[in-house]
């Protein structure tokens, strides 16, 4: 019973390390990303159950209406686009029997609650239909396309944390003086670049030897062009060619990051314990580090949550861009060739994981704010 | 992240101190502060940011009646050449004009922008307001479907909302209007209803309701006057994400169809002479960013002139 009531009491050392047995496994053992993710959250949940069954239990409960009616507006939107799918099945010169049947195998001639709550059904049960223009179940699609875009999205999220953190923390140390006003200006010319525009530059410049103006060059061939290198066959080249459409995604989001980690830390170090630790002379660097960054980093994290979002489905233009196999293509693909199923299942699948992730974010605040643990302590309101 | 529950426990006084001070002013409230950061009026690259703002939008109102070339003017046997005198930004791989084409296709850009900008502002204003100020069941229901909307991937959802209701692409910038209305108004209900939970809990809406004012009054006329400010120079930055937008759309060629000249197709279509002739991607590339950029920019200083406190996102 010791080992429970240590759980119970520091669940947070021990959710770390097993999420870090999960990755570590993940790694080498090469499972499916839904696998991951499904246990990733699970680890999650059980912390927080631990820390404050309560308000896990809410949180929980809470993203099932959210589910149900981003379930509904993506089956009634998908159902209520032209083009019939029968005619697409069979071409043009369709028989109106042959219709018919094909309607009555696809479950296409019941009213439409009904064909919502069948594909309701089914999707909780993980069968996200068929495309028949793609000859593979939507399931297999989507694994297959979500690997690159959520190791797009994992090394972006790593890339822009990289750059907000530092700078964020020594903006706010420096507010108002010249490095905070020069970082402030260069970090909203990144947050301006669209990432497409970024992309092609980095391309252009990294990648191709860049433009010639009067005798001289400007710029290297020091990176490899547009492919995807699965993880499997070779690390260092996977890296290689990550870099690039990873940097384009990340600059933009680490400007936000950024300037909301400045502003929440420059109101944390006006607090009074900062006054204190400075008083019994604490260094700095440890200020700002151990004392302040901890409570100034909410809001980040929230956002955070919603960036993760945006990027798995979001990055469609950086995945042609660079010709990554990712979800955004997959998913682009289903629109242009108007299978709607790829659309309506891919959909449902991103937004899922989004919810998730939020959730999951909101759990991070249980481990990072005390007041949180305790059942009945609502002492921030999250903005969730 | 451990649970470390007592962050100040390895505190030990230590000589390192350098009497750097962490915070300068801490004496003094944010506002204050930030207030006099501001005193000096906005500054000389708000200026240039606005300049460059006008010039553009002017030049894309005049384009037809400025000395410019048509933008489906072909000049054969000059294709792919660099910038020179008689072509600005040089000539694209079809042969016809950078630079006129470039303001051409900032009318598509500034046009669906900025409509769109203060459509999403009018709709999502009132959706956030009225989330805002009801709370409770009409709260939670307007957050439900705000939320959901919110988790669907933007561009996924613009692209099959505009096959859904155009086919023939002749009324696009009307459709990429509506869809892009559509786009916005949860994140922008977000920030309204935000604002609105804080305004109307003060003391004023308080005095207003006692003196039996209806809601709608109290809404109109002492909510929305403390939270508009922050929502117009939110709209600038709104409409440089739609521009963003509008430029991904026509990327992908789903945009206003040729041979009307948009930045992102522009852009598109130069990505495959990158390595021969990189100014038919740079030159439009360029000016979308500068656009972006002023936008921003001049958003951003607005902001911070009527609400210090809240000069974020």
């Amino acid at each position: 019973m010791g080992v429970i009531r240590e759980l119970r009491a520091r669940p947070g050392p021990f959710v770390f390390a097993a999420l870090v047995v999960v990755v570590v496994w993940a790694w080498f053992a090469r499972p499916p990303v839904s696998w991951t993710f499904a246990l990733v959250f699970l680890i999650g949940l059980l912390g927080a159950f631990l820390t404050n069954g309560r308000y896990a239990l809410q949180r929980v409960l809470g993203v099932v209406p959210i589910l149900l009616v981003v379930s509904f507006i993506v089956f009634s939107l998908m159902a209520s686009l032209p083009g019939d799918p029968a005619i697409n099945i069979l071409g043009p010169a369709a028989t109106p029997d042959a219709v018919e049947r094909i309607n009555a195998e696809l479950g296409l001639d019941e009213p439409f609650f009904n064909r919502y709550g069948n594909w309701l059904g089914d999707a909780v049960m993980g069968d996200l239909g068929e495309s028949v223009q793609l000859r593979e179940t939507i399931a297999d699609g989507v694994s297959r396309t979500l690997t690159p875009s959520l190791q797009l999205m994992a090394y972006s999220l790593i890339l822009a944390s990289l750059i907000a953190f530092p700078m964020g923390v020594y903006t706010a140390y420096r507010n108002g003086q010249r490095q905070d006003r020069v970082i402030n200006a260069v970090m909203l010319g990144f947050f301006a670049v669209p990432p497409f525009v970024l992309a092609l530059t980095f391309v252009l410049f990294l990648a191709i030897g860049g433009i010639t103006v009067g005798d001289t060059d400007i710029g290297f061939k020091i990176l490899p062009g547009a492919r995807y290198v699965p993880l499997g066959e070779s690390v260092v080249d996977h890296f290689k060619h990550m870099l690039l459409p990873a940097l384009s995604l990340a600059l933009g989001i680490s400007a936000i990051f950024m300037r909301l980690l400045r502003s929440d830390m420059i109101g944390t170090l006006r607090l009074p314990f900062i006054d204190l630790a400075r008083s019994k002379g604490v260094a700095p660097r440890r200020i700002l580090w151990r004392h302040a960054l901890r409570p100034s980093m909410f809001t980040l994290l929230t956002v955070m949550g919603f960036s993760i979002g945006g990027l798995i489905g979001g990055a469609l233009i950086t995945e042609i861009i660079f010709t990554i196999p990712g979800i955004g293509g997959y998913m682009f693909n289903g629109i242009v060739s108007r299978d709607f199923i790829v659309v309506q299942g891919g959909t449902i699948v991103i937004a899922t994981m989004y919810i998730l992730i939020l959730v999951l974010v909101d759990f991070l605040y249980l481990a990072l704010d005390p007041r949180l643990r305790t059942s009945g302590g609502s002492g921030l309101g999250g903005g969730g | 992240m451990g649970a470390v529950s007592n962050i100040d426990r390895d505190v030990e006084p230590g000589p390192d101190w350098r009497g750097d001070s962490i915070n300068a002013a801490a004496t003094e409230p944010a506002f204050v502060e930030e207030a006099k950061l501001n005193r000096g009026g906005f500054g000389v690259m708000f200026w240039v940011a606005v300049t460059f703002l006008v010039t553009l939008t002017l030049a894309a109102i005049f384009a037809e009646v400025l000395p410019l070339y048509e933008f489906d003017e072909t000049f054969r046997g000059e294709n792919r050449d660099g910038p020179s005198r008689s072509h600005w930004f040089g000539v694209d791989g079809g042969g016809r004009d950078i630079f006129t084409r470039v303001i051409y296709g900032a009318q598509i850009s500034l046009i669906i922008s900025s409509v769109g900008a203060v459509l999403a502002l009018v709709i999502g204003g009132m959706v956030g307001l009225t989330a805002g100020y009801y709370r409770g069941r009409v709260d939670s229901v307007i957050t439900t479907f705000t939320d959901a909307t919110l988790v669907i991937p933007p561009l996924i959802l613009a692209l099959s909302l505009i096959l859904f209701l155009d086919n023939d692409a002749n009324r696009r910038i009307l459709i990429l209007i509506v869809v892009f209305v559509l786009l916005s108004i949860a994140p922008i209900g977000r920030v309204v209803r935000a604002s609105t939970l804080v305004w109307s809990e003060r003391e004023f809406v308080l005095a207003a309701k006692t003196m039996g004012a209806r809601n709608g009054r109290i809404m109109f006329r002492e909510v929305l006057p403390n939270v508009a400010p922050a929502l117009i120079s939110y709209s600038l930055i709104v409409m440089a994400g739609l521009i963003v937008v509008e430029g991904g759309v026509a990327f992908v060629g789903l945009s206003v169809p040729p041979p009307t000249p948009t930045w992102g197709d522009m852009i598109n279509k130069g990505r495959g002479d990158l390595d021969v002739a990189p100014h038919i991607t740079l030159m439009p590339a360029m000016i979308m960013f500068l656009t972006v950029l002023a936008l921003n920019f001049v958003g951003d200083k607005v902001q911070e002139r009527f609400e210090p406190r809240e000069s974020v996102l």
